[in-house]
């Protein structure tokens, strides 16, 4: 056991021809704060599903360690988990507090211990003058406290926070990292996948590496840069992902009339690749300072006097270079 | 004995988890004024608006016609000039006349539209006449005997009510000739047209009292308006707890929770099963209201027993399990409000072609498997409900067998409820 909380054997997870994740072994212990750091698709989003039950593995399982030692599949006890999807999923026409009471009671929460907690958490993210406000018009961090303490007021052993910083300004996605770091010292366990690099090193005891579905490095970020001889995490990011990541479409789980119809306008498969060989040379050529549309594809400009060899028109740095700060999943 | 306790326990919780889902989404579904308005105000005031409003406006329609001065073009042949008879007829029926003489050949039937009727449309517009009266004399025995056509335009309000009224005055004109050509021979009138007649008041011979009968009019379009009604309004709601949630994504957030996934869909199904039944109880209570307190002039109110309204309600209930199962299934399915709404929305015609249809089902020696049919079998149970036919075997018919549709569909919700994808949405 050596005080894991939630353990993953040989975790996968297939959506059609998609291999979203593939044998990931990994163990979280108590009080940790772990931080998944990967790139677009790299199959942090899934992972973290997989972790609160939300998804079935196709092979592999997640188990939870109970207090008497022994194990049971993450889907049975929920009560365990708090969970803030990226989406935060708030009920506009409710107040916060109403978000929040009506999860606790799904948690089998009484809403005296409930109002008590929230007011505690609230108070440490400085909401709680928002408690009674309707979440309609919240901004992104109001929203995403509000999530935070919906995730906290059962009282989880395990937090998981899917990209809990996304969209924040500077002093709410400190609040927040402030909150994670208070929860770990205070022998919580936090899993939270985010895009930051610098953030992860701050904030986390543990950093996962994921690409492209699998498990690339898993340490401090001490550890991580040591392994691969560099000085910076960034560098050791860049050396532990360096293979290109995938470009794989989402699976395509429309049905035959809706795929057949949406490709009487298009004229073109879902599943066929855009390619960026079919722009004309001659539009690639004329114009380097606009976008240009063609066939209802979007080619961004580039520099190039040979389309043919746009590939190694990119700098080999930036290829590899994952996405760092950049969209969401 | 402990298990049992932990037994009821887990079941009490369960039923707890079930009724904060349902009352969540009742609140939820309250504060949005709209749907409220869809759905509560709409159904009460339904009925109310069909019975007053309706027969109000167009009785200010006919009233309005009724006040305009028209003239009717008299054509006649041969230097022939219309019957006084008929001309005070005209009068008679607030029309004024214009006579003009034409050379129309014996053989042209008087209904041909000809170059002399062309510029009706022109003459009704400027108001000089609206439509025009052709007469022709021609030989019989009668006293008189006339052909005559009434050319009109029947797209012009005015132009088709200038041909009622002309029509009216012909026919008035036609029971002058008729008894004068009687009394030629001798004849009363009665002795001519109604040599065999009723004897006394057909209104009282009718066994079944005016509330029977009124039920039984009443059965003819309830079942279709409350089935209907039911579908409908279970749509926006289902749509709304469910493609709505995964949507706006708060649909994660919940399947997060330890909450059964088919204890959310028992909770959300109970939310939108009372909002449904409670949208279709009001709509009968303004049906009711209509009937007692505005339309009591021409309507009497249904008589039907207690044990009819049970029935009725016991079916309305079991088609409403039926229905928001369905409606909450194929809505989970969609990934976005409009998805699920283009595939609801012709759903309808599923519920509408069976509703309508049974409402001309002849229930007197019906086969049994017409009360086992999905759709059919709950709107003729509601049909012999109301009007007091309470025949066992096909209360059991419609009963079982909707219980049966219900327990399907509840089970086809369930499985879609349990789709792993339901954590996917469009944002």
């Amino acid at each position: 056991m050596n005080g894991d909380l939630l353990v993953t054997h040989q975790l996968c997870k297939r959506f059609g021809e998609i291999q979203a994740l593939s044998d990931v072994n990994i163990s979280f212990k108590k009080g940790e704060v772990v931080g998944l750091v990967g790139g677009n698709g790299a199959g942090k989003t899934t992972l973290l599903r997989l972790l609160s039950g939300l998804y079935s593995p196709t092979s592999g399982r997640v188990e939870l360690f109970l207090d008497d030692g022994t194990t049971a599949p993450v889907e049975n006890i929920r009560q365990k988990l708090g969970v803030v999807p990226e989406s935060t999923g708030l009920y506009h026409r409710f107040s916060a507090w109403e978000n929040i009471r009506y999860h606790s009671r799904l948690h089998g929460i009484d809403d005296g211990r409930a109002w008590i907690r929230t007011e505690r958490f609230a108070k440490a993210l400085d909401f709680k003058s928002n408690l009674h406000r309707p979440t309609r018009g919240f901004s992104k961090g109001m929203r995403q406290k509000t999530a935070i303490i919906r995730a906290l007021v059962h009282g989880p052993e395990v937090l998981l926070l899917d990209e809990p910083t996304a969209g924040l300004d500077v002093t709410s996605a400190r609040m927040v990292r402030s909150l994670v770091r208070q929860l770990g010292d205070e022998a919580g366990t936090v899993i939270y996948s985010t895009h930051h690099l610098a953030e992860a090193e701050r904030v986390c005891d543990r950093i996962v590496i994921i690409h492209n579905g699998t498990l690339r490095a898993s340490g401090s970020p001490q550890e991580l840069m040591s392994d691969t001889t560099t000085d910076s995490l960034e560098d050791a990011y860049v050396a532990l992902t360096f293979d290109v990541a995938r470009t794989d479409p989402p699976p395509d789980d429309r049905g035959i009339i809706s795929r057949w119809w949406s490709n009487v306008f298009t004229g073109n498969s879902r599943l066929k690749q855009p390619s960026i060989k079919s722009a004309k040379d001659s539009d690639l050529n004329k114009d380097d300072s606009t976008l240009k549309v063609e066939s209802g594809r979007l080619y961004s400009n580039i520099h190039s006097q040979n389309s043919k060899n746009i590939q190694s028109t990119t700098p080999p740095s930036l290829q590899n270079t994952p996405s760092i700060g950049g969209e969401e999943e | 004995m402990k298990g049992g306790g932990k037994k009821i326990w887990f079941h009490s919780t369960r039923f707890s988890i079930i009724s904060t889902i349902a009352s969540k989404e009742l609140i939820d579904f309250v504060r949005d004024w709209r749907t409220l308005l869809a759905v509560i105000l709409v159904p009460l005031l339904l009925f109310p608006l069909i019975f007053i409003a309706l027969p109000l406006f167009l009785q200010g329609e006919a009233d309005e016609l009724q006040q305009a001065e028209l003239t009717v073009q008299i054509q006649t042949q041969n230097g022939q000039q219309p019957p006084e008879a008929l001309l005070n007829e005209i009068t008679d029926s607030d029309m004024s006349f214009v006579i003009i003489n034409l050379e129309i050949p014996d053989a042209v039937n008087l209904s041909t539209p000809s170059a002399a009727t062309d510029n009706l449309r022109d003459a009704a517009e400027s108001g000089e006449y609206h439509c025009i009266l052709r007469l022709r004399e021609t030989n019989s025995n009668a006293s008189e005997s006339w052909d005559y056509a009434i050319i009109s335009d029947s797209t012009q309000e005015l132009s088709k009510e200038a041909k009622q009224r002309t029509l009216h005055a012909v026919l008035a004109w036609e029971q002058i000739v008729i008894n004068n050509t009687l009394e030629e021979s001798n004849l009363t009138r009665q002795e001519a047209l109604d040599p065999i007649h009723w004897d006394g008041d057909q209104t009282i011979s009718d066994i079944a009292s005016a509330g029977e009968r009124a039920a039984f009019g009443f059965s003819m379009i309830v079942p279709l308006v409350v089935a209907l009604w039911t579908a409908t309004s279970a749509i926006q709601p289902s749509i709304d707890m469910t493609a709505g949630e995964r949507e706006r994504g708060t649909l994660e957030a919940l399947l997060t929770t330890p909450v059964l996934r088919v204890d959310l869909l028992f909770g959300k199904w109970m939310a939108v099963a009372i909002i449904a039944m409670i949208s279709v109880l009001l709509q009968i209570t303004g049906l009711l209201l209509a009937i007692e307190f505005l339309a009591s002039g021409f309507l009497t109110m249904p008589e039907v027993s207690i044990v009819g309204w049970l029935l009725f309600i016991a079916s309305v209930l079991l088609f409403a399990i039926f229905t928001v199962a369905i409606e909450l299934a194929v809505a989970i399915r969609a990934k976005s409000v409009k998805e699920a709404g283009s595939t609801l929305a012709p759903m309808i015609l599923l519920f509408l072609g069976p509703t309508l249809f049974s409402q001309f089902v002849n229930l007197e020696g019906i086969e049994l498997w017409w009360f086992i049919m999905p759709i059919f079998n709950v709107c003729l149970g509601m049909r012999e409900a109301l009007i007091g036919v309470h025949d066992p075997v096909h209360i059991a018919a419609w009963a079982l067998s909707s219980l049966l549709y219900a327990l399907a569909a509840v089970i086809w919700a369930s499985r879609q409820f349990n789709r792993e994808d339901l954590v996917e949405s469009i944002s």
